[in-house]
């Protein structure tokens, strides 16, 4: 297997955050440290600074939604790793509006906890903050742990509908509840056929055969809690449409579809994927008002999809539509 | 209260324990609580031999910034809430209490978790009506009992069971600062050295 295109040595991350910014440089302006980067231009009725971050791995996540319309700063960690407090910090305090900062976390511990530490850091300094935890991952839901479902795919949904809120002028306890009921309304699922490319050895992560899918995989390279025989393409969306909408709450029968690469996978399957996602939602009684196709939330170069569904509320349907300009994504007219 | 003794002090202990500390996370953790308490208070007495910060902000400023680890920034969060609470002419407990809310929220620990909340949970009351030397007493015997508990949060929920018999090296951590406590500024009582 040959080795992925990085730098001869050192961390993959820092000439990779340069690259973005001087590619982006309209539209975002980076600190390299502690790292982090800032968005250039926001609504200026937005009263609430958006912050995500995370590990690095997943481009364009996050930095690719930083933007009028969408995140104002983001952290990112290295590769598969929690951003140290200290980044969340700098960059909440660069976004932070005339009513706060409001967090973007996926439901991962070392996320939790440094997101958190920047939080009580912030509040000392007379910042108030609220955090929104995105916990999509229908494959990691159990009453056994603690630690809940994994925050996956459903982050961009959640993302692009808070920029679009919070550009309503909403203050931050009122944006804090509506991402609440974001990341509720959303399920994802994901399955590969191969393992993300070790950045150290050059070789899978985890091996599978030809015949193998793993079904519920995570985006760190977390193998799923179970392999199946790989069905055909139809039936495989079939059934996780199928274990999709019996695991979203109740709600209205419009959802926001997203068809989402894991990092190895071709638009030319991503749009077939689609085609089939559309379908299927149809026969369930689904209407997709809403959708996104692409690579969006990645595992490296994992060779897989994930599916994810959003309940959308009639009164939501203005944030999704809502201007946005974005490395990653451009939604409406320009602003 | 002389908060340049109790670092001093503090950081001389942790000289002391490191070796004791390393061992007990190597059972339950990644090892490397000894090597973090000790390098933080290395440099936090450097931070503020330079001058412009107190003892605790000092403290403050290198756990939560510089410390690696998770109990790290976590114990940052302690030092820089006793350090408000101290210079707004608050008492040490006061900001221990404050530390305690903080490390909570952001950790979600209870008492009974194995993790430094078992320490300064107990520790926190009874400074409220003993003071240094029964909160510095309290702190030693919940850390004592961590060796009976089983892990829920933390790295050493990976171990299960296996961490049991001996104490959760970050509830020791905060027993010596304590003791570190209780030592100067109680300086004629017995107060027992945790490990």
């Amino acid at each position: 297997m040959a080795p992925p295109f990085l730098p001869a040595d050192g961390d993959p991350v820092p000439p990779a955050l340069r690259g973005f910014a001087r590619a982006h440089a309209d539209l975002v302006e980076l600190v390299e440290k502690p790292a982090h980067l800032v968005a250039r231009d926001r609504d200026p009725a937005r009263r609430v600074g958006l912050v995500s971050g995370g590990g690095s791995g997943h481009e364009p996540l996050h930095a690719g939604f930083l933007g009028r319309g969408m995140l104002d700063a983001v952290a990112p960690g290295k590769v598969f790793a929690s951003p140290h407090n200290l980044q969340v910090l700098e960059a909440s305090r660069r976004a932070a509006g005339p009513e706060g900062v409001l967090h973007v976390v996926k439901n991962y511990t070392g996320d939790r906890i440094n997101f958190g530490i920047a939080a009580e850091r912030l509040r000392l300094e007379g910042v108030e903050v609220r955090r929104v935890l995105v916990d999509d991952d229908l494959a990691t839901e159990s009453d056994e742990t603690a630690t809940g479902r994994r925050g996956t795919g459903a982050t961009v949904v959640v993302e692009k509908l808070l920029g679009g809120a919070a550009d309503t002028g909403l203050g931050l306890d009122e944006l804090a509840a509506l991402g609440a009921e974001f990341a509720a309304a959303s399920r994802s699922l994901a399955v590969a056929s191969r393992a993300q490319t070790s950045l150290h050895t050059g070789e899978p992560s985890f091996a599978l055969d030809a015949g193998e899918l793993e079904y519920g995989v995570g985006i760190h390279g977390e193998r799923a809690q179970k392999s199946i025989d790989r069905p055909s393409t139809e039936a495989l969306v079939s059934r996780l449409l199928d274990e999709l909408v019996a695991g979203l709450p109740a709600g209205p029968s419009e959802v926001i579809a997203v068809v989402n690469g894991l990092g190895g996978t071709t638009l030319l399957e991503l749009y077939g994927l689609h085609d089939l996602v559309l379908d299927g939602l149809a026969q369930r009684g689904l209407t997709v008002s809403a959708a996104l196709v692409g690579t969006f939330v990645p595992a490296l170069d994992m060779t897989g999809f994930s599916l994810t569904l959003t309940r959308l509320q009639p009164s939501w349907s203005a944030y999704w539509t809502a201007p946005a300009v974005t490395p990653a994504l451009t939604v409406g007219a320009q602003p | 209260m002389n908060q340049e003794a109790v670092l001093r002090t503090f950081a001389r202990a942790a000289e002391d324990a490191h070796a004791a500390l390393t061992e007990l996370d190597q059972r339950s953790g990644d090892g490397d609580f000894g090597d973090n308490l000790r390098g933080g208070l290395r440099e936090a007495v450097a931070r503020f031999d330079a001058g412009g910060t107190s003892a605790f902000g000092a403290l403050g400023e290198v756990f939560l910034d510089e410390v690696g680890g998770t109990s790290g920034p976590l114990l940052g969060l302690l030092f820089t809430e006793i350090a408000q609470a101290l210079d707004r002419g608050g008492s040490f407990g006061d900001g221990a209490r404050a530390g305690l809310a903080a490390i909570q929220r952001v950790g979600e620990a209870q008492v009974g978790d194995r993790t430094l909340v078992d320490a300064l949970s107990p520790a926190v009351d009874a400074f409220a009506t003993g003071g240094f030397v029964a909160a510095a007493a309290a702190a030693k015997k919940g850390a004592d009992h961590t060796a009976e508990l089983r892990a829920r949060m933390g790295r050493a929920s990976y171990v299960g069971d296996r961490a049991k018999g001996e104490p959760d090296p970050g509830a020791v951590g905060i027993a010596v600062l304590f003791w570190a406590a209780a030592t100067v500024e109680s300086p004629d009582a017995a107060v027992e050295k945790p490990l």
